[in-house]
């Protein structure tokens, strides 16, 4: 009887742990990840196969940040934009330009210890990197926004499209060639030692990691606030939303600055991983993975995106062995064929089917007990 | 004249600010730069209109922005390009596709009759499914074995006119082994057009006439697929050994066509189920932008290619003026004091007979006028009983068929690549943006104005040592600034 009585209380009242068991079962065995993946090679974590994994690693977390920035964009406010690789660039040239060429300036000249005569002057500069990260994207965010206040719908995804390319012609243009290395890019950039990819895998692993799960919560919270509401309202229909009092102009602002802040802090990472900033970075093809990499995964959910990321990376790795240096006609014609038939992604899919599979899947193990 | 003035104000200032844009400018760059300049302004103008003609019908018809339209520039021109150093390819695959669309196009009259029959409605669906996956075996088997690399082999100069205009040519099979292959292609179409007509499905009606209709089109389409299979290895050589410049004019023709049919099959198969998900369209065109540019590499390898120019703009030498390069054909003339690439002209030539030929359509023919009704109003058009969906579809064709058009005329100057088309499809989604969607003439504004706007840009850069780049990034501020003044364009339908 007793035992009833708790079951019920559980039933009416999910603690954390229930509620996201799933997902705090995988974070768990990505924490757990590099270490399992030594335990079976027999390697240590930070050299040999296991290395190569957590790149593996690395790399979709970072893209599945960008994938959620541009699905806060395209699934939640209903904003069509193929500029967003700019966001994505302007992350990673602000971080690899101020570490190439003004970080070795400053700490050249100045030395900043604390009281015990540690010296954090890197530490405070990659802070500061950090900080003008955040408000190179907040920028860009206002520039894409106010640059298109006036227009609408596919009038809008052209002028950001237009506006992405300049940021890309702008990228490589010779004329600025001592800055920013014109098509070659920025190479070797002096990552600070302690988070160096090549030497602290591990390290960069977990930062990687912690970077992902903490920009999916604070996506999570904007997309579940009154704020995200009104971002989805805007989505399903504008006009309404202006008739209750809200101004869509301003909210359509306020999703491309938080879309941005994700995209180019995420572009800072990729450029950290990499070492490296190239025009690639703020071409059309990044922004249309991050186009891809949400369709695939699920429109207007934040899960899906993460796996669209994920199934992006194994894509991208093994295609190539598989179907050779043309893989990416392999990889077309799956993605058309997802948008005439699965058109809101696995995630999507598997929300309108949940009902749908739950009642198939009890019917099926009745059948079993039936049997029995 | 108070009227006129009044219904074309942004026209005259327009052309007004132009005109003291064009005198600033006259005055201080002297005349020889000034006229190269505006001459290639006009040619890189005269192809972005090429592009952008096609863009902004498609978009202000059916709101779909088409992604693909670099592509259909870029196979516009491969194809041309094909067909003028190499056609064995082009004939080499005619016959299969032609007799595939033979077999599609029955599905009308097939209605007729498969609609009749007994199927529980249960079954239709797995009927449907298995007829598409037996129509998919049979094709690939139709296809299976042949080496399309090797009927696409091309080098990367070809030579025309000065040596054996047959040394591109390929061996095609002979037809005792190719015989069975159209025949299974036309199966392979037939079944799908059986699965597409909905077998015992009773609710799909046709009227009589359709289906008359229908018999004309099959039968036109398997006369043409015997004759492309008989011309199969004699034409290729017939068309390399024909007057080059004949040769030219037909692979602009050629080009042109297949831009037209590709627009059509991708509106017809793709573009159509999602009208009720636009944002989904623009994905679809992505994704067939991605697709045949990988087709092209895998194709003819990810290389720039040369076409040669016809030997009509390519004499060596150069005539004094316009109207002795007439009877020399040389590759420049001088103008004002110019030198200038004779086939630019041509170029500039094409742009302006497209705008003719464009605007003689949008305002004397009946086709004409339901687009510029359906720019308007695309509800009211359905409402009174025409048939839209056939016109979106003709419309896709012709856009896709004009920008092809634009990438086999650019073929002789640019490098034939699989990225080609990509850079004018950006210039040409500004264009529209700057000429206002669905309004021709606006695009023909539109490119006037980029295109100077680059050439001069180019100018300027070059004047100020800095790299072309800029004065690409900065048709960008053009637009910016346009669409501060007015948000629908220059010339684009009120929101």
């Amino acid at each position: 009887m007793a035992e009833l009585q708790t079951q019920n209380v559980k039933k009416q009242k999910p603690g954390l742990f229930k509620q996201n068991q799933l997902a705090i079962i995988v974070l768990v065995l990505l924490i757990l990840f590099p270490f399992i993946m030594s335990l079976i090679t027999g390697q240590p974590a930070n050299e040999g196969k296991p290395k190569f994994w957590e790149g593996q690693f690395i790399n979709f977390f970072i893209m599945a940040v960008y994938a959620m920035s541009y699905d806060l964009l395209m699934g939640y406010t209903g904003i069509l934009s193929f500029g967003h690789a700019a966001f994505f660039g302007a992350g990673a040239y602000t971080m690899a330009l101020w570490l190439t060429h003004f970080a070795p300036l400053i700490s050249s000249q100045y030395k900043i210890t604390l009281p015990g005569g540690m010296d954090i002057t890197t530490t405070l500069l990659f802070i500061v990197a950090l900080l003008l990260v955040l408000i190179v994207s907040i920028l860009m965010g206002l520039f894409f926004s106010g640059a298109s206040v006036r227009v609408k719908g596919v009038y809008f995804a052209m002028i950001t499209l237009a506006i992405g390319e300049a940021f890309h012609i702008l990228s490589k243009a010779t004329d600025f060639v001592k800055w920013t290395g014109a098509d070659e890019g920025l190479h070797g950039v002096p990552v600070p030692l302690w988070i160096n990819p090549t030497q602290h895998r591990l390290r960069f692993y977990f930062m990687a990691l912690f970077f992902m799960v903490v920009m999916y919560l604070f996506l999570k919270r904007v997309t579940e606030s009154p704020t995200g509401r009104v971002f989805v309202a805007i989505r399903e229909n504008e006009n309404r939303v202006r008739m209750i009092g809200f101004n869509p102009a301003t909210y359509r602002s306020l999703a491309f600055v938080t879309s941005a802040i994700a995209a180019g802090l995420s572009g800072a990472m990729f450029s950290l991983w990499n070492m490296s900033a190239t025009p690639s970075m703020t071409s059309a093809v990044t922004t249309i993975n991050a186009l891809i990499m949400t369709i695939l995964g699920g429109v207007g959910t934040l899960i899906g995106p993460i796996l669209g990321a994920g199934l992006m990376q194994i894509f991208s790795q093994f295609f190539y062995q598989w179907f050779g240096a043309r893989w990416p006609l392999v990889f077309g014609l799956i993605f058309i064929a997802l948008v005439v038939f699965l058109p809101y992604g696995i995630v999507g899919t598997y929300r309108l089917r949940k009902q749908g599979m739950k009642a198939g899947w009890t019917r099926f193990t009745k059948q079993f007990s039936a049997k029995k | 004249m108070k009227n006129f003035s009044k219904s074309n104000k942004t026209l005259l200032i327009v052309f007004g600010l132009l005109l003291i844009l064009g005198l600033f400018a006259y005055f201080t760059m002297g005349q020889t730069s000034f006229v190269r300049t505006s001459l290639s302004g006009l040619t890189i103008g005269a192809l972005y209109f090429m592009v952008a003609a096609g863009l902004t019908l498609v978009f202000g018809l059916m709101d779909v922005l088409n992604f693909a339209h670099g592509t259909t520039f870029m196979i516009g021109a491969y194809m041309g390009w094909q067909f003028f150093t190499n056609p064995s390819f082009l004939f080499g695959v005619a016959p299969l596709l032609i007799a595939f669309l033979a077999g599609i196009s029955a599905n009308t009259l097939l209605q007729v009759y498969v609609t009749q029959w007994k199927i529980d409605e249960s079954k239709r669906e797995w009927i449907k499914r298995g007829l598409i996956l037996m129509a998919l075996v049979f094709g690939l088997i139709g296809v299976w074995g042949i080496d399309f690399l090797d009927l696409a082999e091309t080098a990367m100069v070809a030579i025309t006119f000065t040596t054996n205009p047959l040394s591109e040519l390929s061996p095609q099979l002979p037809l005792a082994v190719f015989w069975y292959r159209p025949l299974l292609m036309l199966f392979s179409g037939a079944l799908l057009a059986v699965a597409i007509a909905g077998p015992g499905d009773k609710t799909k009606t046709l009227h009589v006439d359709n289906a008359k209709r229908g018999w004309i089109v099959v039968a036109v389409l398997i006369v043409l697929t015997i004759v492309s299979v008989l011309v199969r290895e004699s034409g290729p050589e017939a068309v390399l050994l024909m007057n080059a410049d004949l040769r030219f004019v037909l692979s602009l023709l050629v080009g042109a066509l297949i831009g037209a049919g590709f627009g059509a099959a991708m509106e017809a198969s793709l573009i159509r189920p999602l009208y009720v998900r636009p944002m989904y369209q623009v994905l679809v065109t992505l994704g067939v932008a991605y697709v045949f540019k990988e087709v092209i590499q895998v194709l003819w390898e990810p290389l720039a290619y040369q076409m040669s120019r016809p030997p009509f703009f390519s004499q060596p030498g150069k005539a004094d003026n316009l109207i002795a390069w007439f009877s020399t054909h040389n590759t420049t003339v001088d103008i004002l004091g110019v030198t200038f690439p004779s086939y630019r002209l041509f170029i500039i030539l094409l742009g302006i007979l497209m705008l003719i030929g464009l605007a003689i359509l949008m305002n004397f023919t009946r086709f004409g006028m339901i687009i510029r009704a359906g720019v308007q109003d695309r509800s009211m058009v359905e409402a009174l009983g025409i048939n839209v969906r056939r016109v979106f579809t003709l419309v896709f064709a012709l856009g896709a068929g004009l920008a092809a058009l634009g990438g086999i005329g650019a073929a002789p100057f640019i490098p034939v690549q699989p990225n080609m088309g990509d850079a004018f499809q950006l210039q040409g989604f500004i264009v529209v943006v700057i000429g206002g969607m669905g309004s021709y003439s606006g695009a023909a504004i539109g490119a006037l104005l980029l295109g100077m706007a680059r050439a001069f840009g180019d100018y300027l850069a070059l004047k100020f040592s800095l790299s072309p780049a800029i004065s690409e990034a900065s048709t960008v501020i053009i637009m910016a600034i346009i669409l501060i003044v007015k948000p629908s364009g220059l010339f684009g339908k009120k929101e």
